[in-house]
């Protein structure tokens, strides 16, 4: 009802913009000069009082719940090293009407190939310089001008095919380009994160203010990007540096929603001038790669030598023209701060027109007249570095305000702009607009930028209709930034009417293909195997320590002669009986995070969650748990949540290659570590009470007492342990598991002279299977146990010698 | 003048290298003017898996080779005839260092042989306000730029002690400066970085120089080395003027051109990124042996 009495009986004030006051001098995103609501505003308000302070907390807290379910975090980069932190997400969205939008996406579309001109003909002809509109000066002494890749033409005929712009909006309301974004722009992914997080506290506002949907653009781009892949049989993939980068979550969800490979430089080469992905199926052919690391890194062999991110012979390859970059190495030049101030010429030069979004002013101090410029207004100027890539108010240890220096640190700079005034860029100090963020339950004026993402197509550029807005936590400007504490929020561009509902899944007429599988990077195996061997080894330290604590603490002052052998046990595989929960285990688990932190792209939210959270239920537990019965129930909560992420695994994950290398590691582990684990527990002579022990651990208590209930003892609990195949627990069942899984491997081809066919390692252990299929159960003697554990190790060596190698 | 020249390359890894890319630098070009080759040819030892060529930025002749393979050395075998005939020295016809500042600003052009890629530092020639201040020493005494640069060449000869041992090929110019002594690539990568300092473009010229046996004696087979010098642009009219810092020369009919760079990043004989968890240890033998 309350509803209905707002919309006819306006005007209504909100609740919520009781003490909001603009800034004197700075535009406001909400509210007008003349202090009105701005158009779209209103109803939002509207809508978020009609929801009350309480639950809106309520509503906001699931969108955070949501970031942190899904994992979404930044890194940041302090005297402490570098650290993940939670996303800081603004909740009230930016709104951005129609009609600024198609300004802004008309003016932006100008710019984009405005870039792509320049950028071409500065690795090209040259003919700006030629024709003195842009001074030499600034591209040959750029560390940006690669120079091993002048002459070079792109692939796709294009060096740009995904740029962001960075803008703000002036006090008179006209927005300004802050920056270009050509190198390998971030954000657009976050910005989608952003969305989804928005629209779990705000779904019914948002679908009742013709929100555009961001997917249509993904779709598009996914598809353009496809478009550049000439060969059927080669891919495009997104390469990135690897998951110490501040944005790697969102490299990771980025593959992840458009179906991509994320490759690091190691995962690729380069052969006969074309460049390869390493795979489990052998090399395959690379036609595009969206690139997430700048230029420079790419190829250590020709541009920064120390790169190790990078992969040799990449520059090589584009001179061959056979793949295409997003974009193109040297791109970065763009970013350039000094040719913002030569943008307008280089427009009307090139393109006989303005630019319709200006840049912020800016002017090159390398000219006479500019120079005089900046030093006569030099208290309203930012002064900074003439070949930086930051943006002016990111860059607070090159680039200062002239207002805010002392007497003895302004002369010096005025003195540096009167001798080496080349080297030195002056920027209008800007007065950035400001839009609410929620505080305490008020709305309070942010100053924020507004990062825009635009993607080519086949006939030009399209836009995301939204984007990526960074809010300041104080007035101050300089705070924007990510890294000092800023804040993003969603951006909403309302439409008139209803909009468009695309998604990334595939329209009912859209034909039908299903993607052929053995794309699995080698690396992403290793780490897969790997993961599932940590997970395993977790597992079966759990329990032996659940095992052994539980005795401890019915006979807390004696020194059993089991726990003695247990010891002597743990002690290779660094476990430490007398600690409650040991380094060893702790290990394992931040080692199969460590495996799944590198493959976050083929790894489910769930999943991530499920292993998140186990990781920290053991740290936390190192820190508070003692030995003896506390120990026993804390080792069953961990294998409690184990059992719920191999559940997950298990349940949930597509049978493709990758779920086999991981089947294979936990395979292997167990069937290592169950054979040891007899060799040591059921020999003739094994201290007492050892046979409980192993029926325990092995989890087969209720089994064993079902099965041999006449007859118990050593030779039942090994016919059971190592023979039995249908005891998932015994050394023969995970034969039978790696046998099937091995025949389901890729075929490779080891080395020139062998022929294809049965590969050795699945040879082998179709010999171990059979070896211990027709076995007795005494003859499992502790050598013939060692020597099993020891050849399920060579199957490991062999899987990784044949597919990592 | 019309040459011979040998060059040969050896490396023998400690460890067995899994593969290999590499970038080989090493064959003299027809440079109008200055030089022309009658007749080359380069060989690798193992023959590698992919082998081919392209030009550089800055128009070097690069043969670039893959290995896939195992191996435990390489072998570079390079053979050039080739016909050196510079120019006699021109009338010093250079600005001053003002006016070298104006001419500068002048050509507008970022061509591989503008002056403008060779005035901001290097890898290996950064400019240092040490080397630019002992750089600067040069000025006062004279008047043009090449008489300028020729002055800091000839200090450089002089107040530098030639010695092999004190230097390695990783050495840049602020170590070498500290020295006081190195060979070849330091002295000019000394000189680069000063004439950098004062605002001359300067670059790195690698190649091979002709060495006169001692009177009466005879010319060693293998003792000839690879050279650098020294390459400054002196104005629009001078334009580049190359200098032997070594040798306290300008660059005559003895020096063979292999290519150019900023420094000696931009040319080295050999870049390789090498599969190997081992070290490497390299050889060189030349033979530059005139034929007039």
């Amino acid at each position: 009802m309350m509803s209905q009495v707002n919309k006819t009986k306006a005007p209504v004030i909100p609740s919520l913009l009781a003490g909001y006051k603009p800034l004197p001098g700075i535009a406001d995103e909400m509210i007008d000069p003349a202090g009105a609501v701005r158009p779209g505003w209103e109803t939002l308000l509207h809508a978020l009082d009609e929801i009350g302070p309480e639950k809106l907390a309520t509503r906001f807290a699931r969108a955070n719940q949501y970031l942190l379910d899904a994992g979404v975090f930044y890194r940041i980069y302090d005297e402490t090293g570098t650290q993940e932190r939670q996303w800081p997400l603004a909740h009230i969205p930016l709104l951005i009407n129609q009609e600024d939008w198609d300004t802004i996406t008309a003016g932006l579309t100008q710019r984009a190939d405005l870039l792509e001109d320049i950028v071409s003909d500065i690795y090209g002809e040259g003919k700006l310089v030629r024709d003195g509109v842009l001074p030499p000066d600034l591209i040959a002494s750029n560390p940006e001008f690669l120079h091993p890749v002048a002459g070079i033409k792109p692939a796709s005929g294009r060096f740009l095919h995904f740029c962001a712009f960075e803008l703000g909006r002036a006090p008179n309301g006209q927005w300004w380009v802050l920056g270009d974004r050509t190198q390998a722009p971030s954000g657009a992914g976050f910005a989608l994160e952003n969305r989804v997080a928005t629209t779990r506290a705000l779904s019914d506002i948002s679908a009742s203010m013709n929100v555009h949907r961001l997917a249509g653009f993904f779709k598009d781009f996914r598809d353009s990007m496809q478009s550049l892949v000439t060969d059927p049989q080669a891919r495009a993939a997104i390469l990135t540096p690897g998951p110490n980068n501040e944005t790697y979550f969102e490299h990771a969800y980025i593959a992840r929603y458009l179906g991509f490979m994320l490759l690091e430089g190691d995962d690729l080469t380069v052969a006969k001038g074309r460049v390869m992905v390493r795979t489990v199926s052998g090399l395959k052919p690379v036609d595009v790669l969206w690139r997430r690391m700048d230029g420079a890194y790419m190829d250590p062999l020709e541009l920064k030598s120390d790169s190790w991110i990078g992969t040799p012979g990449m520059v090589g390859a584009l001179r061959r023209r056979s793949v295409s970059l997003v974009n193109a190495i040297g791109s970065g030049i763009l970013e350039t701060r000094a040719l913002l101030a030569f943008l307008p010429a280089i427009s009307k030069a090139l393109h006989e027109r303005d630019l319709a979004l200006p840049s912020i002013a800016t002017w090159w101090c390398g000219q006479e007249k500019e120079r005089k410029h900046v030093m006569d207004r030099f208290d309203q100027m930012m002064v900074g570095p003439a070949l930086s890539t930051r943006l002016p108010f990111e860059d607070e240890q090159a680039t200062v305000l002239g207002s805010n220096l002392d007497p003895e640190a302004r002369s010096e700079l005025l003195a540096r702009l009167q001798n080496d005034g080349r080297g030195l860029v002056g920027q209008e100090a800007v007065k950035l607009s400001t839009t609410p963020v929620y505080v305490d339950g008020k709305l309070e004026p942010r100053p924020f930028v507004l990062r825009v993402f635009a993607a080519r197509h086949k006939d030009g550029w399209s836009f995301m209709p939204g984007g990526f807005a960074r809010v300041g936590f104080t007035l101050d400007t300089a705070a924007i930034a990510m890294q000092r504490g800023g804040q993003a929020a969603d951006v909403w561009i309302t439409s008139k009417g209803p909009v468009a509902k695309d998604t990334l899944l595939p329209r009912e007429d859209d034909v039908f293909q299903r993607n052929v599988p053995g794309t699995l990077p080698a690396r992403a195996a290793e780490n897969l195997l790997w993961m599932g061997r940590y997970i395993e080894r977790a597992e079966g330290t759990a329990r032996i320590l659940r095992a052994c604590h539980a005795r401890f603490a019915e006979a807390p002052n004696q020194e059993l002669p089991l726990l003695t052998e247990m010891r002597a046990y743990l002690k290779p595989l660094g476990v430490d009986l007398d600690q409650a929960v040991p380094k060893g285990l702790q290990r394992s688990i931040d080692g199969a995070m460590l495996s799944a932190g590198r493959i976050r792209d083929r790894f489910s939210p769930d999943g991530w969650l499920a292993l998140h959270d186990l990781s920290k239920t053991v740290h936390r537990f190192s820190d508070v748990v003692s030995p003896g019965d506390d120990t026993t129930r804390a080792m069953t909560i961990i294998l409690r949540k184990l059992a719920g992420f191999s559940g997950l695994v298990h349940e949930n994950m597509y049978r493709f290659t990758g779920w086999r290398f991981l089947e294979i590691g936990r395979r292997i582990e167990r069937g290592i570590q169950m054979a040891s684990m007899l060799a040591r527990l059921a020999r003739h002579d094994a201290a007492e009470g050892s046979l409980e022990m192993l029926l325990e651990i092995g989890d087969s208590v209720m089994t064993h007492r079902r099965q041999y209930s006449v007859y118990s003892g050593r030779i039942s609990i090994l016919d059971l342990l190592a023979l039995d195949p249908l005891n998932p627990r015994s050394i023969i069942f995970q034969l039978d598991a790696l046998k099937t899984e091995f025949s389901l491997l890729p075929t490779r081809e080891m080395g020139r002279n062998k022929p294809a066919g049965m590969q050795m390692f699945s040879k082998d252990v179709l010999r171990l299977h059979t070896q211990l299929a027709i076995s007795e159960p005494h003859e499992l003697t502790p050598e013939t146990l060692h020597k099993v554990a020891y050849d399920i190790g060579a199957l490991a060596d062999a899987i990784s010698e044949t597919y990592f190698a | 003048m019309l040459y011979n020249i040998r060059l040969h390359l050896h490396y023998d890894y400690a460890r067995s290298a899994a593969a290999g890319r590499h970038h080989v630098r090493v064959m003299p070009q027809t440079l109008p003017g200055v030089q022309r080759v009658i007749a080359s040819s380069l060989s690798f030892d193992p023959v590698s898996a992919e082998r081919s060529e392209f030009i550089d930025f800055f128009s070097n002749s690069v043969t670039s080779i893959v290995y896939r393979n195992p191996h435990e050395t390489l072998d570079v075998n390079m053979t050039a005839r080739v016909n050196v005939m510079r120019p006699p020295v021109m009338l010093d016809v250079s600005p001053d260092i003002a006016g070298l500042r104006k001419e500068i600003r002048s050509v507008w052009s970022i061509a591989a042989d503008a002056p403008h890629h060779f005035l901001a530092s290097s890898k290996y020639a950064a400019i240092d306000p040490d080397i630019t201040a002992y750089a600067a020493l040069s000025l006062t005494s004279t008047r043009t730029v090449t008489e300028a640069v020729s002055d800091l060449n000839r200090r450089i000869h002089a107040d530098f002690k030639y010695d092999g041992a004190a230097t390695d090929v990783r050495t840049n110019a602020r170590q070498a400066f500290d020295l006081k002594a190195g060979v070849c690539q330091d002295f000019s990568h000394v000189m680069i970085a000063g004439l950098r300092g004062l605002g001359i473009p300067a670059g790195y010229v690698s190649g091979f120089l002709r060495t006169i046996p001692a009177p009466g004696k005879e010319r060693l087979e293998g003792a000839d080395a690879m050279h650098a010098w020294v390459r400054a642009w002196c104005g629009r009219e001078a334009g580049w003027l190359e200098f032997d810092p070594t040798n306290n020369m300008a660059a005559s009919n003895d020096h063979i051109t292999i290519g150019c760079g900023r420094d000696y990043a931009d040319v080295s004989p050999i870049v390789g990124v090498l599969k190997t968890s081992g070290s490497q240890e390299g050889k060189q033998s030349v033979d530059v042996i005139p034929l007039e």
